[in-house]
């Protein structure tokens, strides 16, 4: 029996580490979680403890026997407790507690502590028997019944996956509680209590999931933060635009008008794949409101008009041109040129290339950003950092045209050069 | 020519004003003679005052502008109207070609570039009087010289060969442009061949490059910096933007 006991703490022990070893979201029910995982490992720890002293009666001392096998039930009654917090807490996020299932706790340890206790002997090994063992399963019974309400009031609202496993961990509890009840000698409530906890930490707090759920977490506090209405957006500077030119100011005005321009099109852009044309206009508006804020920087143009209508994936040019502005040009004092160029490679391939004077990169870090280019699909999906608008373009652009496709740099004494090789497909309207 | 009578419909003030004051009327042989900030009231407005050019916002109470527009056209058919919206939106845009507007501008409004807007609206104003069969000598004259033109936009015309076909002075015909339509021959002539180009991009599936070749201009690059400083977009996101959703 101990050995089961050993095994079965390992595996927890593992669990745990790669639980806690994991960054995740801080929310109630990770938390509950947390401690489960912990209470659940002590209740197998004196599990283990018990089935050995429990069977060498005569050597250890009673007493300590006794508060050993107290323990064991109270650290039990606890993890059952947290399993049925888990659940509803899962079921009904929202919902105000009532102080019930609290009282329900308090009461069945205080009778664990005090309910007297014997022990039965048996060819098979020893057990603990007596009025403290049924405290377990009336407070099992009636976790179960709250759980079971739990699901069945909110059952619409959950997905398949939790309806699964909080079903499969609810009849695990129920069959094992039947078969200690029946032949209390089979000792498997560890194996109960380890099975439910795996069962739901291979589904709802696993690392991938829990790693989904932070992404998704800082994904929609991006998109709200860009939430507002750009209709708002424009009509008012646009206001404040023609009282800028009524006053007089025809710069101020300008640059408005520019403004207005670049969110026009920025937020008109909601397809993955855009026409060349279109991601044109947006760098236009783009380096334009730059330029007038560099006026010593230059831009130039030369696209091919043929190349109008090809498809090109969306928001690609601007992070790299921002590059130009803001690392290129920024050590030579703003001044320089950019230029924008594109063109036909061979009947299946376009590429664009964005030229500035600026100083480019240091060895070291040419080195660094080539083998962030090259190995991207390797690289973690980060949030935040320097390089990520560089890696951002490169995966989209290797996802939406393919592997032949992709971004690189090349630098020399004039200056650097972003090269982004794009497989043409033809229009489909 | 006449000086031609404008009406702004905009519920912003600050909007009218800028109309107002920021764009040089005068030099363009307009005035305006009246303002409204509601759908109903722009309604008795055009009633009222039977201005030559209604430029109107769609997004104002009441009534919306495509609304006020169709209710007018009725009563008021050579009226011009000119709808200056932010709704970047061409669901908008194809509802208000249908109900014949002469123009569609985006906001915000470049009063620089919104002359441009006041030549098109001259040479279509001249384009659906000439149906008019009771113009006098002197029209027909321009009507016929118009008529040369749209006969041969592909070929590279110009006042001279204008003065020779017609046996006038090349001077005089450009004065001729002047007072009948208001606008230069340059004008007129690219007006007239993006028009057509537009025309050919809905119409056919040809490349844009024979379109170019169609409406006069040998190179397409020319063509489509031409069409683009006109109508904002380029070519083939004109033929793609109008085509979607229909």
């Amino acid at each position: 029996m101990i050995r089961m006991e050993v095994a079965l703490i390992l595996i927890l022990c593992l669990v745990a580490i790669l639980y806690f070893s994991t960054f995740r979201q801080k929310n109630t029910l990770h938390n509950i979680f947390s401690v489960l995982l912990v209470v659940v490992l002590i209740n197998l720890i004196f599990d283990a403890i018990t089935i050995y002293t429990v069977n060498h009666l005569d050597t250890i001392p009673a007493l300590i026997n006794e508060i050993l096998h107290r323990i064991f039930i109270s650290s039990m009654i606890v993890a059952v407790y947290l399993f049925y917090k888990y659940i509803s807490v899962l079921t009904q996020p929202d919902k105000k507690r009532n102080r019930i299932p609290v009282f329900i706790l308090i009461l069945c340890i205080f009778s664990a502590l005090v309910l007297p206790i014997h022990y039965v002997e048996t060819s098979q090994g020893n057990y603990s028997y007596g009025p403290y063992v049924f405290v377990v399963y009336i407070c099992v019974f009636l976790y179960l019944c709250l759980c079971i309400f739990c699901l069945l009031k909110n059952y619409e609202q959950l997905t398949k996956k939790e309806r699964a496993v909080i079903g499969f961990a609810l009849m695990v509890e129920f069959i094992v509680c039947v078969i200690q009840v029946i032949q209390p000698i089979t000792l498997i409530s560890g194996m109960g209590l380890t099975l439910m906890t795996l069962s739901f930490y291979l589904t709802l707090e696993n690392p991938a999931y829990l790693q989904g759920q932070l992404v998704e977490q800082k994904m929609s506090m991006l998109y709200l933060k860009s939430q507002v209405n750009p209709h708002f957006l424009y009509n008012t500077l646009d206001t404040i635009r023609i009282q800028a030119q009524l006053n007089g100011d025809k710069e101020v005005s300008n640059l408005l008008m520019r403004l207005v321009d670049f969110f026009r099109l920025s937020v008109k852009v909601d397809r993955q794949m855009v026409a060349l044309d279109d991601e044109m206009d947006l760098l236009e508006a783009y380096i334009e409101l730059m330029c007038y804020r560099y006026p010593q920087i230059e831009c130039e143009y030369e696209v091919d008009p043929e190349l109008g209508d090809k498809l090109v994936p969306n928001f690609i040019c601007q992070p790299l041109v921002e590059n130009s502005f803001l690392h290129g040009l920024k050590n030579k004092g703003y001044k320089g040129k950019i230029k924008i160029k594109a063109f036909l490679v061979d009947s299946n391939f376009m590429e664009i290339q964005i030229q500035d004077s600026g100083n480019g990169f240091s060895v070291e870090k040419k080195e660094q950003v080539d083998s962030m280019l090259k190995n991207y699909a390797k690289q973690e999906f980060r949030l935040d950092g320097n390089s990520i608008g560089l890696l951002n373009v490169q995966k989209r652009i290797k996802l939406l045209c393919g592997e032949e496709s992709g971004l690189s740099y090349t630098q020399d004494e004039n200056g650097t050069v972003a090269h982004i090789r794009l497989s043409i497909e033809q229009e489909k309207i | 020519m006449k000086k031609l009578n404008v009406l702004l419909v905009d519920d912003e003030i600050i909007i009218r004003q800028g109309f107002i004051k920021l764009f040089d009327w005068q030099a363009h042989d307009c005035q305006v003679i009246g303002q409204a900030s509601d759908g109903l009231e722009a309604l008795s407005k055009i009633d009222e005052l039977k201005p030559d050019i209604v430029i109107m916002d769609i997004n104002i109470p009441i009534m919306n502008g495509l609304k006020v527009i169709e209710l007018s056209r009725i009563k008021h058919p050579d009226t011009a109207f000119v709808i200056v919206s932010g709704y970047d939106d061409f669901s908008y845009c194809r509802q208000a070609l249908k109900l014949k507007i002469t123009d569609y501008i985006l906001k915000p409004v470049n009063y620089e570039e919104f002359g441009n807007c006041i030549d098109n609206l001259k040479i279509s104003l001249f384009e659906s009087k000439k149906e008019n069969k009771d113009s006098q000598q002197k029209d027909r004259m321009i009507v016929s010289i118009t008529k040369y033109l749209q006969n041969h936009l592909q070929e590279d015309v110009s006042l001279n060969v204008l003065a020779q076909e017609f046996h006038l002075n090349a001077q005089y015909i450009s004065q001729l442009f002047k007072s009948e339509i208001g606008v230069g021959f340059l004008t007129y002539l690219t007006n007239i061949r993006i028009e057509h180009a537009k025309k050919l991009l809905l119409s056919t599936d040809d490349a844009i490059s024979d379109i170019s070749d169609q409406c006069g201009y040998n190179d397409y690059r020319v063509f489509t910096k031409v069409f683009k400083k006109k109508e904002g977009i380029t070519p083939s996101q004109f033929r793609r933007d109008f085509l979607k959703g229909e």
